[in-house]
């Protein structure tokens, strides 16, 4: 995986979240507003990176499941 | 009276019966044969007997109770797979070791008979229903590689979200061993060390004898013991099945299984660039509203000095008017005069109106 942090998609989508959520909170101040939206975008650019790069590991195991084993 | 030949074997009952067996299990080791349930029972909870008939034969049949799979009644039409036998006592019948029903009517029956048990247990309740990982990373499908549903989850699937590993029991979904093979697949993918996410169960349309394995009462409550969460999508959209019921989620179609399995990262990322882009206003508004109050406080500040101003302008009249008021010469004017001098009688004092200065003597001086 592209991952960058080991952190997975949802991992980033949730940090991504939090980020978008401090706008609407008390917490938010101008001076810091402008480096958390920096943030923000970065967060975006690597997730798009990731669901465009990403692809599914297709496994067909080998057992068999005619008879019970 | 017909007698036997010299070199003809002579048979006790016994070895008749077991010679017999032996000889028609080899002719016929297994028998389908259609025909219509009647004196259907089950003894001790262990043991099913039946006839089968048809309009001019029957033929009675045993089996045992954990072999039924699915809701039998009398008058329903079945197809039974069975070994002929001869019974000790003499007694011809079948030993059946799968019985299914067999056209519309029969599978309906079966159907329903077994949903409203099922329902009764409580298996298809609500509050069982466990939600699925909105991303999940491992899973494991259970399907026949084969089949179309196969190819358009897994195309679905890959067309809308990555990373995820996708581990695949392939099975039969239809015939008399599918759902003991799905229920196999189901038993391993429960007991691995590292569990799937989500187990799904796909399967393309079919007819209804077809999808009817996906009603098989063991496979069903396979389901519904699994530890993973279940996803099950099963036929067209018009198709129910039991196992559709049971599931934690159902899905209409397998391609409605993939688009519920994970989210579609085209909207996602377009969904992601909208609320990127709902920060901006945000800053702006913010920004906006500082510019708005810094105005105010210097407007503020403009009128309180504006104010001030004014005050002392008029202050300033107040003092000039008043000033204007103690001047003597105003009084003057008015016919008022000053007098200098000493307020004596005879002497002379200075008398001063607006328009001249005289000289005036006292002629006489009294208290008021």
């Amino acid at each position: 995986m592209s991952e960058t942090n080991n952190e997975t998609i949802q991992q980033k989508t949730e940090r991504l979240s939090m980020i978008i959520a401090w706008f609407d909170s008390d917490d938010f101040t101008l001076e810091e507003s402008i480096a958390k939206f920096k943030q923000a975008e970065e967060l975006a650019r690597e997730i798009e990176t990731d669901l465009t790069s990403l692809k599914n590991e297709v496994n067909v195991i080998k057992q068999r499941f005619e008879e019970e084993s | 009276m017909e007698k036997p030949q010299d070199n003809q074997l002579i048979f006790c009952v016994s070895d008749f019966i077991a010679i017999f067996n032996q000889t028609i299990e080899y002719s016929y080791p297994s028998v389908a044969i259609e025909g219509e349930v009647a004196s259907f029972k089950v003894n001790q909870g262990k043991y099913v007997f039946f006839d089968l008939k048809d309009s001019s034969g029957s033929v009675g049949c045993f089996m045992s109770l954990f072999q039924l799979r699915t809701p039998i009644e009398d008058g329903m039409k079945v197809i039974v797979m069975a070994s002929p036998k001869l019974t000790a006592w003499g007694k011809f019948s079948l030993t059946v070791r799968s019985i299914r029903p067999s056209g519309e009517g029969s599978l309906k029956k079966s159907y329903d008979l077994l949903k409203t048990k099922l329902e009764k247990e409580g298996l298809f309740a609500i509050e069982r229903k466990r939600p699925l990982p909105s991303q999940p990373k491992s899973v494991a499908v259970i399907s026949s590689v084969q089949a179309a549903g196969y190819a358009d989850f897994i195309k679905i699937v890959g067309d809308r979200w990555g990373g995820m590993r996708i581990d695949v029991a392939n099975v039969q979904v239809q015939g008399a061993v599918a759902a003991d093979q799905i229920i196999r697949a189901l038993n391993y993918f429960n007991t691995q060390e590292s569990l799937p996410e989500v187990i799904i169960i796909i399967r393309g349309g079919g007819s209804a004898d077809d999808l009817s394995v996906f009603s098989d009462e063991k496979l069903v409550r396979a389901i519904a013991s699994s530890r993973v969460p279940t996803l099950v999508g099963v036929g067209h959209e018009t198709d129910e099945s039991l196992a559709d019921l049971v599931a934690d989620v159902r899905a209409a179609t397998p391609s409605n299984a993939a688009q519920i399995l994970v989210p579609d990262k085209k909207e996602t990322i377009r969904s992601i660039k909208l609320r990127l882009g709902s920060l901006v206003p945000i800053i702006q508004n913010n920004l906006s509203q500082y510019r708005s109050e810094v105005n105010r406080l210097v407007n503020l500040a403009l009128d309180n000095l504006d104010i001030k101003f004014t005050e002392a302008a008029s202050n300033l009249n107040s003092f000039k008017r008043l000033i204007g008021q103690l001047d003597p010469n105003k009084a003057l004017e008015r016919g008022y005069a000053i007098l200098r001098g000493e307020y004596k009688t005879g002497s002379i004092i200075e008398v001063e109106t607006s328009k001249f200065i005289m000289k005036a003597e006292v002629k006489d001086v009294r208290n008021k």
